[in-house]
């Protein structure tokens, strides 16, 4: 009895992530929040879960480091390695007046090797003119990307100008399923 | 002299007798050794000395030995000056003398070290000895003192004697280095006698002063060593400091030491003692007290006292030292330059790269001596020579460092922050790099230029606008001669004339050959294509001729009218000067060639008519030949006709005829014309004509025109003013040509001015050292004017070649031209300018600037015939020569290339040559296309390779039950919302899953009828889900719009004032007795799950129950009550007399009432209570459950499960059969009977979050076996208030536990057609309202059924009713409005929340409330409202609050003087003042002009005026500050009702009392159900009285005629009335009767329905049910 059939070829790639965001830190203000994606090539299917989130506002008390433990959990199933999941963040701040302004972008793979990860994802900061500087320094606000999605696309940067910002930590644990049945070795 | 050797015998034997104990101690043999050879070598150290003396004597040299004794006196010296060892020299000093002496007789070599002491130390020896005795003596007595003590420490350091042992050596060495030193003063040096020499000065100054003072005396010699021994106290430190600096050696040696040096130290000593001697003898008189008395004791004590202390110095170590000691631990690389040998391997030579022709790169520049550093380091390194290369030098990359320093450029980004996009900066940021550069040619380094030779020679305008006419002539004499003189040059007419003279011959020699006829097909061809070449040869070769005579004819005609202007104009311009050369030509021969050529071109032309005419006649032949079959079938045709025709037809007719049918067959073949012969004659003539015109004749002589510039131009003074004023602008005028390479000016030419001709002269020639790719190389040409400067002209100058160089390179003549318009008023003709050479201004011409720059282009050489030019290989434009190749293709066109077809066609049509290798490529893909074989894909892909990487197909992907699975649950599609467990595993999903799914999907099309009974409501079912649908869709995202409460729970801090009533509150009296109700937490709805919820019922009691009827007892017609005139709406019958129930089997009291609550059929049931007014005060809790236990906001509001509070009355009934068990067993069967009930549904729970009130309890209208209750007299006067209205009342509570917030309707700003203006002052209304009064509805605009914002007082206008209402009670103004009433409360009702799951209030319009058939309590209002402003009636909607609906609408009419408040979802209308007026609040009343909104104080209808007039109490929305801009209504003008369907009703009807049927029995599973056929006939026939009443006051007279018919049975029944929507609602409320409970043994049942039609699908219910039990 051989079941080569199609019930053997319906095994299909299966990822799971499950994790969270733990917090950021090394920014120049706390009280900060973060808005989160997770970009897929048109080779994943989103089985379950939210794509894309934001965080509270942590203000710490004490360090500089604040903690969002905001979780993920995302399901996907693919058909191919393209695409493999890229999350990308941005970390706003909410500074004294309750207005939000932009403190970082950033943007990781998620890992292809299951198990635990303790992902450490910098981010950088658009920098603008210097007009922009110092209106951002008097009166908060600051330059963001028209287009965010130039964060995890491949799309040149040449002319952007960043400052560097703080990380964001995450905790990511990842699945993997099948994915052996396809000769991606993990 | 004894004395000191005792002392020194002594010492040794003291410390050999020590040495050989600590050796004793230590290591036997090693110091018995060690002991032995110092024995041995202090006894004969003098032999020792002389032996190596001897040896040494001959290596070293004088000087050497001369220098180190030297150095070694400077040490001493040093050392004597800070006074070291001054006590031991002095203790030693003798000795050394004593020593020398014994050692006298011991050898006698030793005798010139003697002499050198004696010699030395003679002079003050005479004076000293005794004292020096003395001194010792005391000394002595110190030293073995000091001795015994060093000793002691010795002994405490045994370490330090191997030391010694190892000093020892050194002092050997040391003897070596001072005896020569000695030795050489055996030879008598110079050295000796300088320093006797000096010796004997510093003696002589002694003895002066000893001739001073005299002999020395005592004192004096003591004084003198006293000085000596003056800085005592520091010896003891240095000495100390000696033992430190080397601990290990002790007294015993630095004696030796000190023996050695003894020589020398004595000797310095002296002269220090000298030089020192003399200074002390100055201040003598301040040393003296210090010396003095105080004697020798004192230092001996000193230095005892030395001998315990011990003084340190800081811890320093010198430098030498340091660096010594860190010389043995660092590695100093050296600096100097490692030889290449050791940096590569054994027996290799080092390889260099770059001489085999190995590209190397660039090494970074590092200093010389870094590297040698670095190299030196390595190579002391395990495995150093592997950081170097085969050429032995240190690996390294190439140089990474940029040649220029470059900076990033800055981009300020102003607000447009998309990289990607923003263009603004790109010119800017074009680097040297990004373009196209040659390679090798950078600017760093030596590398080779390349350079472009520009030369601009000068440029000829042949049209300017300064040109006079004469000039615009002179051009063009010049422009014809050029054109002359290169047609010549070509001499196409005589090469054609050759030609043409070949191809006769070759003709001729064929004919001759073979004849004229020729004999294969192949050789006739051929002279057919011969014939033909030398046709058209011939023309050709004509036409070239004609040309040369036009030419030459014009050329005349222009000198001829220039010489003509000239005349005219009396002066000229140019210096043209036309000669005709003429050339002779003999006549006769030239006759006779053109009289040949003549007849040859005739005879030509007759083989070529006679071709021709050949040819069209056969044409012909054949034609004819079609045309007369063609004929002779016609005829036949003809025939055929003519026989059934008359035969007296004339032909002509027939002729016509057949032309008409030749039209109507309209295929005849035209009738062929017999080629006419051409006309000899005529051709001959023709041929003779043109021959004459355009050849030259014969004997004429040929003419050749030379042009000269030999004429002289008029001066400027002889011509006119417009002639003079023309030339002054040339003189003004100059040029400039401006070189321009890649778009860049580079460079420019001299100015020149404008010549007379008209031709500037530039000659430069500019070098452009390159760097970018040449991609386009420019002149302008400049004409300035003054300081002005004007472009003139631009030209594109070809690139040369990488061949093309400087030198060889041609000229290139480039045309200009410029369209500017340029006119003058003096002689100039101007450009793009009408003038004319006639004098009458015809002909005019217009010309344009042009004119021909000359220059060249090439690439430069250099001095060594190198080209400057860029290598070709790596030439881009290797692509774009390779396409100039495949130039064949472009000129099909680049659709062409792929058209294979086109491709081969043109390849065959223009002859391409096959061997042709430029053409290789192109007969390859000839072939391969003929072939066949190429295939484009007819499909473009954008990412080919992404497919191969797939795992599986998107197919297999969609396939996955699992993944859809999965992917539905997440979606949270209904049937999939709570699915907690999905299999892991592909094959345990089933199919199964799906269908419901699937079928719901499919279902979306198909109506299902069954469930609907009704055709129309199924299709307005379906209509309302997809407006649901969209809308839901349309608010999807503002949905998910979270604000703070409903994620952050949070306990508001209490603020001060709140504690302190808190406080007060403790101190208030406890009210057990009188419970309040606390605020609970809210809990928000997405942590919950099943069982957590429980609706909490508290029933507290209900008023007016009816009671039960004795049921024999007689009709009580009379008793009808007189209160009925006043009331006509009073069902119930006043039964005064039935209290005493006889008839019961049981003796019980009238009524005992229970409550029951169901809710999703779950039954809950307080416990029975007596009488028409209980009080059960009793709390009932039921679990809730959420459907699919999905506890969202959403899906909790859209549950459409209702809460039934349903009265009943328990019965009791005696069963026992056996009358002897009576006394001692009961046995009863509890019956109950269903008295009323109260429906909430769990929606407005949900949104109240409690009720709490009193309510009606909807009582059927007629309930058989009871009768309403009236106690008169004994419950006195609040019986007065209550009686006032009808039916039965209860009070309840009804809540959820825990308290659920509901959710909040969406805030969005919506769509909106209505004016801004409007909108904002509804928003500042609103937002003044809410302030106010916070807990009062108002409302201004709405949301329609499309999801748009709508004023509200656009949905009021009076509309008509029915006419059939009208008509009902035409005289009864109150009636109708009653059936008006009843009409709008039979449309279903359907909150909105619930269709809409909380997302917004829609209200829609009454058509389209008609059409859906169900609606929310505004529709209903608004329909209510619109009826009553029809029947002229004053009427608003009230926006208020009411139990239990919460929010609503009711209407507000105005009649006679008070008010009425009418529910319209239940028709019904109270007065002002009525207490069970379920409207509790009041928030705006609106009609189609205006919005109030309520300003009173109190908001219940009972305590408030409702006169909007007064603007106290009312604030209007449109007041005159801003009026009302006449809002047009949504409306309809009036709406279409469909006539009622008495059949449909009938059908619909039966098909109710069927299901219903079914259903009583299905619930009654373990008991037969009978029918009582008899009483249902009774029944239905009695339901369409019911309806026509309205459902009042009917009962009476209907029981007894069921008492007349029945009267055997026990009868308890009831009619239900409810609006039609859906069968469920129905069923549901049968099932909550409990009717279908009873089970006693003889029951039956009797079930009535009747559905009674109104307009528009309106349907009312009734439905009679009644249990019969058999008495008797």
């Amino acid at each position: 009895m051989k079941f080569h059939g199609p019930r053997a070829t319906l095994r299909m790639a299966e990822l799971h992530i499950i994790g969270q965001i733990v917090g950021a830190s090394g920014f120049p203000h706390s009280s900060l929040f973060c808005k989160w994606g997770i970009h897929t090539g048109g080779a994943w299917r989103l089985l379950s879960g939210l794509r894309e989130g934001q965080t509270q506002v942590d203000s710490p008390q004490t360090s500089d480091v604040a903690f969002w433990s905001h979780p993920i959990d995302l399901h996907y199933a693919t058909k191919g390695l393209q695409g493999w999941p890229k999350l990308h963040l941005q970390v706003w701040h909410q500074d004294s007046f309750g207005r939000c302004e932009l403190s970082g972008y950033g943007y990781c793979h998620v890992p292809s090797s299951p198990g635990h990860h303790r992902l450490r994802c910098a981010t950088w900061r658009p920098l603008g003119s210097w007009q922009e500087q110092l209106a951002q320094s008097f009166v908060g606000g600051g330059p963001q990307l028209r287009f965010p999605d130039v964060i995890y696309s491949g799309a040149d940067r040449y002319r952007l100008h960043t400052g560097a910002a703080g990380t964001v930590e995450l905790e990511l644990g990842i699945i993997l399923r099948n994915f052996d049945k396809y000769g991606v070795e993990s | 002299m004894a004395s000191p050797s005792d002392l020194r015998e002594k010492i040794r034997k003291k410390r050999r007798a020590l040495q050989e104990s600590l050796a004793k101690s230590k290591d036997d043999v090693d110091t018995q050794a060690l002991v032995t050879t110092e024995m041995e070598m202090s006894r004969d150290r003098g032999r020792t000395e002389v032996e190596q003396e001897l040896s040494g004597s001959q290596e070293q040299q004088v000087t050497t030995l001369k220098q180190t004794l030297k150095a070694q006196r400077m040490r001493r010296r040093r050392k004597l000056l800070s006074d070291t060892t001054a006590e031991a020299t002095r203790g030693e000093q003798p000795m050394g003398t004593e020593l020398s002496e014994v050692g006298e007789p011991l050898d006698s070599v030793t005798k010139p070290r003697s002499t050198w002491h004696t010699q030395r130390d003679l002079p003050p020896l005479p004076v000293e000895t005794p004292l020096r005795r003395r001194v010792a003596e005391k000394l002595k007595a110190a030293r073995s003192k000091a001795e015994t003590l060093l000793q002691q420490e010795a002994l405490s350091e045994p370490t330090s004697c191997l030391q010694s042992l190892r000093d020892r050596e050194t002092l050997t060495r040391f003897d070596v280095e001072t005896d020569p030193g000695l030795l050489s003063r055996e030879a008598g040096d110079l050295s000796t006698a300088a320093r006797v020499k000096f010796q004997d000065v510093a003696h002589r100054v002694r003895q002066k002063a000893e001739m001073e003072t005299g002999l020395p005396t005592a004192e004096m010699a003591y004084n003198f060593f006293t000085f000596n021994f003056d800085p005592e106290p520091q010896e003891e430190p240095v000495k100390h400091q000696k033992k430190r600096k080397s601990r290990r050696r002790d007294r015993a040696e630095e004696e030796e030491e000190e023996e050695e040096e003894e020589g020398d130290s004595h000797r310095e000593e002296e002269e220090a003692g000298a030089e020192q001697e003399e200074e002390q003898e100055e201040g003598r008189d301040e040393d003296a007290p210090l010396v003095g008395d105080q004697g020798s004791e004192l230092f001996i004590i000193d230095q005892t006292a030395q001998d315990f202390l011990e003084v340190k110095a800081v811890d320093y170590v010198g430098y030498h030292s340091r660096v010594q000691r860190e010389s043995e631990v660092l590695f100093t690389p050296s600096l100097r330059t490692v030889p290449a040998s050791s940096k590569v391997p054994e027996n290799m030579q080092p390889r260099y790269m770059e001489d085999e022709g190995l590209y190397v790169g660039e090494r970074p520049p590092m200093s010389r001596v870094n590297q040698n550093i670095l190299e030196n380091r390595i190579l002391q390194q395990d495995e150093g020579k592997k950081w170097f290369g085969d050429d032995g030098r240190v690996q390294a990359l190439p140089d990474p460092i940029k040649q220029s320093p470059t900076r990033p450029p800055l981009f300020s980004l102003e607000g447009d922050l998309d990289p990607a996009l923003q263009t603004v900066y790109r010119k800017a940021l074009k680097s040297k790099h990004a373009g196209r550069y040659i390679p090798g040619a950078g600017p760093g380094e030596g590398h080779r230029h390349c350079q472009l030779d520009v030369d601009v020679a000068g440029l000829i305008f042949s049209h300017h606008p300064l040109f006079s006419r004469e000039h615009v002539l002179g051009a063009r004499l010049a422009q014809l001669y050029d054109q002359h003189l290169a047609r010549q040059s070509r001499n196409l007419t005589g090469l054609l004339t050759d030609k043409l003279n070949g191809l006769r011959n070759a003709l001729r020699n064929i004919k001759d050959l073979h004849g004229e006829q020729g004999r294969s097909m192949a050789m006739r061809q051929r002279i057919v294509e011969y014939k033909e070449e030398v046709k058209n040869t011939r023309i050709l070769r004509n036409t070239e001729q004609e040309k040369d005579r036009t030419l030459l004819k014009s050329i005349v005609k222009v000198w001829k009218e220039m010489k003509a202007l000239r005349e005219f104009q009396r002066f000229t311009n140019t210096a043209y000067k036309l000669h005709l050369r003429r050339e002779l030509v003999e006549l006769q021969k030239d006759e006779q060639g053109f009289e040949a050529e003549i007849q040859t071109e005739l005879a030509e032309l007759k083989g070529e008519f006679e071709d021709e005419y050949q040819r069209k006649m056969e044409q012909y032949s054949q034609q004819h030949e079609e045309w007369r079959t063609w004929r002779r079938k016609q005829a036949r045709k003809k025939k055929k006709k003519a026989k059934m025709r008359d035969d007296g037809e004339e032909e002509e007719e027939e002729e016509e005829e057949e032309e008409q049918e030749e039209e109507f067959l309209g295929d005849e073949p035209p009738k062929p014309e017999l080629p006419e012969k051409q006309d000899w004659a005529l051709a001959e003539q023709q041929v003779r004509e043109r021959a004459s015109r355009w050849r030259r004749r014969p004997g004429e002589p040929v003419l050749v025109p030379e042009i000269s510039l030999s004429g002289s131009i008029t001066p400027t003074e002889q011509c006119p003013r417009g002639e003079i004023a023309r030339r002054e602008d040339i003189s003004k005028r100059s040029l400039l040509v401006k070189v321009l390479y890649n778009d860049k000016e580079v460079s420019r030419t001299d100015r020149r001015t404008l010549s007379s001709d008209f031709r500037v002269h530039f000659g430069q020639i500019f070098n452009l050292k390159i760097v970018n790719w040449p991609e386009s190389v420019r002149l302008q040409v400049f004409e300035v004017v003054g300081s002005s400067s004007s472009l003139l002209a631009e030209v594109f100058v070809p690139l040369p070649d990488t061949t093309v160089l400087t030198g060889s390179a041609p000229f290139q003549e480039l045309e200009f031209g410029s369209s500017q318009r340029v006119a003058f008023d003096h002689e100039g003709v101007g450009s793009d300018v009408p003038f004319s050479f006639e004098v009458d201004g015809s002909n005019k011409l217009t010309l344009l600037t042009s004119g021909k720059l000359s220059c060249c282009i090439s690439w430069a050489v250099d001095n060594n015939d190198v080209p400057l030019a860029p290598p070709t290989s790596q030439q881009p434009w290797g692509v774009r020569s390779g396409l100039r190749q495949m130039d064949a293709i472009a000129c099909i066109g680049a659709s062409g290339l792929s058209d294979m077809k086109k491709l081969s066609k043109w390849a065959a049509e223009s002859r391409l040559d096959p061997n042709d290798p430029s053409n290789a490529m192109l007969m390859q893909l000839l072939t391969v296309a003929s072939s066949g074989s190429m295939q484009m894909p007819d499909y473009f892909r954008l990412e080919q390779l992404q497919e191969e990487f797939n795992f599986v197909t998107d197919e297999e992907l969609q396939r996955s039950k699992r993944f859809r699975l999965l992917t539905l649950r997440s979606q949270e599609v209904a049937e999939f919302r709570n699915y907690k467990n999905i299999p892991a595993v592909e094959r345990e999903v089933s199919e199964k899953v799906f269908q419901d799914y699937e079928r719901r999907l499919q279902e979306g099309e198909v109506i299902d009828t069954r469930d609907h009974l009704d055709a129309h409501r199924a299709l307005v079912a379906k209509y309302l889900q997809k407006v649901q649908e969209s809308v839901v869709n349309r608010f999807l995202i503002s949905k998910h719009h979270f604000i703070l409460s409903d994620l952050v729970q949070e306990d508001e801090v209490p603020s001060i004032g709140v504690l302190g009533l808190n406080l007060f509150k403790l101190a208030e009296p406890k009210r057990p007795l009188k419970p309040q109700r606390k605020e609970r937490k809210k809990v928000t709805a997405q942590n919950l799950s099943d069982g957590d919820i429980k609706v909490l019922v508290n029933i507290i009691r209900a008023y007016d129950i009816p009671i039960r009827k004795p049921l024999s007892s007689k009709p009580a017609m009379a008793s009808k009550s007189a209160r009925s005139f006043k009331e006509p709406f009073a069902a119930g019958q006043s039964s005064q007399s039935a209290l005493q129930g006889g008839d019961w089997p049981l003796s019980q009291s009238q009524i005992r009432p229970f409550v029951e609550v169901s809710f999703q059929r779950t039954v809950c049931q307080t416990t029975t209570a007596d009488g028409p007014n209980p009080c059960w005060n009793e709390e009932l809790e039921l679990p809730f459950s959420a459907p699919n236990g999905d506890y969202s906001t959403s899906s909790l509001q859209s549950m459409k499960d209702e809460v039934f509070i349903n009265i009943f009355d328990e019965m009791v009934f005696d069963i026992t059969e056996d009358e002897r068990e009576r006394g001692s067993s009961v046995h009863t069967r509890i019956e109950r009977h269903w008295l009323g009930s109260v429906k909430i549904p769990f929606s407005t729970v949900y949104l109240q979050s409690r009720i709490d009130g009193t309510f009606k309890v909807q009582s059927p209208a007629v309930l058989l076996g009871y009768s309403k209750e009236r106690s008169l007299a004994s419950e006195g006067g609040y019986d007065a208030v209550r009686c006032l209205s009808e039916g039965s009342f209860i009070t309840l509570f009804i809540t959820i536990q825990p308290q659920l917030i509901p959710g909040e309707s969406v805030r969005e700003r919506f769509d909106t057609q209505e004016e801004e203006r409007l909108l904002q002052a509804a928003e500042v209304f609103q937002r003044d309202a809410a302030l106010c009064f916070p807990g009062r509805p108002c409302i201004t605009t709405v949301i329609d059924i499309n999801g748009r914002a709508v004023f509200v007082t656009r949905y009021i206008r009076a509309l008509s009713p029915p006419q059939e209402l009208l008509d009902a009670f035409p005289n009864s103004p109150q009636e109708t409005m009653d059936l008006v009433a009843r009409y709008v409360s039979l449309i279903p009702s359907l909150p909105d929340s619930v269709s809409f799951a909380g997302i917004c209030d829609i209200w829609s319009t009454c058509d389209q409330f008609l059409t859906l058939l169900a609606g929310d309590e505004e529709e209903h209002a608004v329909l209510l409202c619109n009826y009553f402003l029809f029947m002229k009636k004053k009427a608003w909607l009230i926006i208020g609050t009411a139990v239990p609906e919460g929010p609503t609408a009711y209407v507000l009419t105005y009649e006679q003087g008070h008010y009425l408040i009418w529910d319209p979802s239940k028709g019904q209308y109270y007065g002002q003042y009525d207490t069970f007026c379920p409207l509790q609040t009041v928030g705006c009343l609106i009609n189609a002009d205006n919005v109030w909104f309520n300003l009173q104080p109190y908001d219940a209808p009972m305590r408030m005026s409702f006169d909007v007039t007064r603007s106290k109490l009312w604030k209007p929305f449109f007041s005159r500050a801003f009026p009302n801009p006449g809002l047009s209504s949504v409306q309809p003008e009036e709406i279409a009702y469909n006539r009622p369907d008495k059949a449909a009703a009938a059908e619909l009807q039966d098909r109710i009392e069927k299901v219903l049927k079914e259903k009583i029995m299905e619930w009654r599973p373990r008991h037969p159900t009978r029918w009582n056929r008899y009483c249902t006939s009774t029944l239905r026939h009695f339901l369409p009285k019911l309806e026509l009443s309205g459902g009042r006051d009917v009962g009476e007279e209907h029981r007894l005629e069921l008492h007349n018919l029945l009267g055997d049975y026990r009868i308890s029944g009831f009619p239900l009335h409810m609006a039609f929507s859906e069968l469920h609602p129905l069923m549901e409320m049968v099932y909550s009767t409990g009717v279908h409970n009873v089970e006693a043994p003889s029951i039956e049942f009797a079930l009535a329905v009747y559905v009674h039609p109104y307009p528009s699908s309106v349907l009312s219910v009734w439905v009679y049910l009644a249990s019969l039990v058999r008495t008797r």
